[in-house]
């Protein structure tokens, strides 16, 4: 069974893509959940956690974060009021998170999400010895790698199948620290993008918030034209991040890839005819692209 | 009376077997190294198994660690053989082993039980709970994240007492470390398996993207920069050792022989004069001096006080740090005639100021009156690579002392 799992802002968000065809939603806030398209209170995660378990879906909340003493000690309560929602999954990319709950006793499922740091079968099985049900895989692998690391597990590997990857968390505020250095107008609004002069084609985005610095991907991922491959080979857990895309477009997007979904199970999937729409979906400003997954592991060491 | 209970050890980079030594001379209780496979510097020089078996053999002599670094992020297959690696580490008589993989982790359990596991840097370890994780699993020690600050260490202290180990010198990484892929985006290269191009020391443009378009360079004239100074607590030390601090580490692996041996003395020194009387220590200005002369950036404390501010990333032109040469190394001196033999590192000769240091931070500047080759003849500059030559000293100096000069500006 193919999960789709996508991010949500809002609870109108949530419910839109629901309707989608969304399975699972991704939602979070500060300081725990990282990079979330919008930080909710735990208010609103409460009525989305709600909302999503009335329409029989599911509900990971991200406490995925680096943290520091000040956000781990204050770490149990969230998680127990996470428990009371009754949220089936959070995302944990701090051990020092596993550990509280582990303290805690709470009967909660967790997924080990540390970015780049999820690279091979091994180690998600390190992280499923010590409760995780699943693991998140780095967006730095190929897809010749995740098929080999999906073969050897039996919990599901989830692959980002769209949207943005942040490439760079800094503690330090990079924008604050450039703007007071120039004396030029503060600006952090998701707008700002890098470019390296050696390469013209270049935009990363770059935002700060609480938890420093995020840089991303030029391209938005997009392995529209790999689901088929992606299915075969038992990597069924798929991944939308709107952390850069908002509202209605991005349920567009996420209808996109469930109507894709179904094709494939009917064995009607055309992946050029996908493709295409989802350019057309797609903002002009953000390229898509394939990112790793198509590149040979031998070419990136 | 303040005491201090147990003394921190100085924990030095070693790219090689030379700088091991040089290393362990200048006062480090602990180096860390590479080995052939499995590293994160797979352009630093590696030690071989012989190599490293010389090695611990010298540093066990002196009383001295050696750690070796196994901090690669392992993909699909990179982890073949590490079972072979951390066995023959434990029977070369290696003292840690510095991982971040848990999947080596695990590896390492199992080949090579009992040796002592050190958590890297790259795991950006940033509280106590992490801290108590880690213990739990078995490890010995964690390498702190460059991101806490000395109230945080304190505050860990007191949860935990696991061996904490934290950088006090040198280069930083402008991300948290392992949560940074911008080289293998940007050129192919992976920078958890020993690929770091460092892209975060490049310039970019910062532009602003309005409905889609590209509309304004915020400022054309000073292009957007990540790169920060470097670090240095060596004025800050007895914070760093009243937090509860085990571990002084200094970053640097690709660093020379004269970084390295400065470095070390300067910290050996400063550690040993603060433990041996907390109450009364002074701060020596000499210290300051001498680390300024391998310095390659500006120092700043990292996040130990607060969040880096613009005024610790390199912004427009750098400062202009006077920079000293490794010029020779002292192989011999004869007490009667004053006269030192040198093998020659770079060019000098005579007229030319020059600064000799050796261990215990022993330290005396002159200038070349007087230059013999190796058949005894006078000359006035030692221009050939390793060349041996003579020379009369005005104090007295040993073997390993080496000497220094001012780069030509």
């Amino acid at each position: 069974m193919i999960e789709i799992i996508a991010t949500a802002e809002s609870l109108e968000q949530a419910e839109a893509l629901i309707d989608a065809g969304a399975d699972r939603l991704y939602v979070g806030g500060h300081p725990f959940g990282l990079r979330l398209p919008k930080p909710l209170s735990l208010e609103s995660i409460g009525r989305i956690s709600d909302l999503v378990h009335r329409r029989g879906k599911k509900i990971t909340v991200a406490c995925n974060a680096l943290m520091h003493n000040e956000q781990i000690s204050a770490l149990a309560p969230y998680l127990s009021q996470l428990g009371k929602f009754g949220v089936d999954t959070v995302s944990i990319g701090d051990p020092g998170a596993i550990f509280v709950l582990r303290e805690l006793g709470l009967p909660l499922n967790f997924i080990y999400d540390a970015g780049t740091l999820v690279t091979s079968a091994e180690q998600v099985a390190f992280w499923i010895s010590q409760g995780a049900s699943g693991a998140v895989a780095a967006r730095e692998l190929t897809l010749k790698e995740l098929i080999e690391m999906q073969q050897k597990l039996d919990q599901p590997i989830e692959v980002q199948v769209y949207g943005p990857t942040c490439i760079h968390q800094s503690g330090r505020p990079l924008l604050k620290n450039y703007f007071k250095y120039t004396g030029g107008v503060e600006k952090n609004d998701q707008t700002l993008y890098l470019r390296d002069p050696k390469n013209p084609d270049s935009q990363y985005p770059i935002f700060e918030d609480t938890d420093g610095t995020h840089i991303f991907s030029t391209d938005d991922l997009s392995l529209m034209g790999q689901l088929k491959l992606m299915r075969e080979n038992g990597l069924n857990t798929w991944k939308l991040d709107g952390v850069l895309l908002h509202g209605e477009r991005f349920v567009q997007i996420v209808s996109l890839f469930a109507e894709a979904r179904r094709a494939l199970e009917s064995g009607a999937f055309v992946p050029e005819s996908f493709c295409n729409r989802l350019v057309k979906l797609q903002p002009a400003h953000r390229p898509l692209g394939t990112g790793f997954y198509l590149k040979n592991p031998e070419d990136v060491h | 009376m303040k005491k201090i209970e147990k003394k921190p050890e100085v924990l030095a980079p070693a790219g090689n077997l030379e700088k091991l030594k040089m290393a362990i001379r200048y006062g480090a209780d602990a180096v860390y190294i590479g080995g052939q496979a499995f590293g994160l510097r797979s352009r630093a020089g590696n030690f071989s198994y012989e190599e490293m078996s010389e090695g611990v053999a010298f540093a066990h002599e002196h009383g001295a660690k050696v750690f070796v670094a196994a901090n690669m992020v392992t993909h699909e297959g990179d982890g073949n053989g590490a079972d072979e690696f951390f066995k023959t580490l434990q029977s070369i008589g290696v003292d840690a082993v510095i991982i971040s993989d848990p999947a080596l982790i695990v590896v390492c359990f199992n080949a090579a039980p009992g040796l002592p596991i050190h958590l890297s840097t790259q795991a950006s370890a940033t509280n106590y709970k992490t801290l108590e994780f880690w213990k739990s699993i078995g490890l010995e020690r964690v390498v702190l994240a460059r991101e806490v600050g000395i109230e945080e260490i304190r505050e860990m202290r007191r949860h935990t007492d696991i061996e904490i180990e934290a950088f006090i010198h040198g280069a930083m990484c402008i991300a948290y470390s392992g949560r940074c892929t911008l080289s293998n985006h940007m050129v192919n290269r992976d920078a958890n398996r020993g690929g770091c191009a460092q892209s975060c020391r490049w310039k970019y443009d910062l532009f602003d993207m309005d409905n889609g378009e590209p509309n304004s360079h915020l400022r054309d004239d000073e292009p957007f920069s990540m790169s920060a100074v470097d670090l240095s607590m060596l004025h800050h030390l007895p914070d760093m050792i009243d937090a509860g601090v085990n571990s002084l580490k200094i970053e640097g692996r690709m660093k020379s022989i004269h970084y390295v041996s400065t470095v070390s003395n300067v910290y050996r020194n400063a550690v040993d004069a603060y433990c041996s009387d907390p109450v009364h220590f002074v701060f020596d200005p000499a210290w300051d001096d001498e680390i300024w002369k391998v310095a390659q950036r500006d120092l700043s404390t990292g996040f130990y006080y607060g969040v880096p501010t613009e005024k610790e990333q390199l912004f427009g032109k750098a400062r202009k740090i006077p920079k000293y040469t490794f010029a020779a190394q002292v192989l011999d001196y004869d007490p009667d005639t004053k006269i030192a033999t040198l093998e020659q590192r770079n060019n000098f000769g005579v007229g030319e100021e020059v600064e000799f240091y050796g261990p215990g931070f022993a330290h005396f500047k002159q200038t070349v009156r007087d230059l013999w080759n190796e058949d005894g003849e006078p000359i006035d500059r030692a221009p050939n690579p390793m060349m041996t030559v003579t020379m009369t000293v005005d104090a007295p100096v040993e073997p390993y002392f080496l000497m220094r000069k001012k780069s030509d500006a």
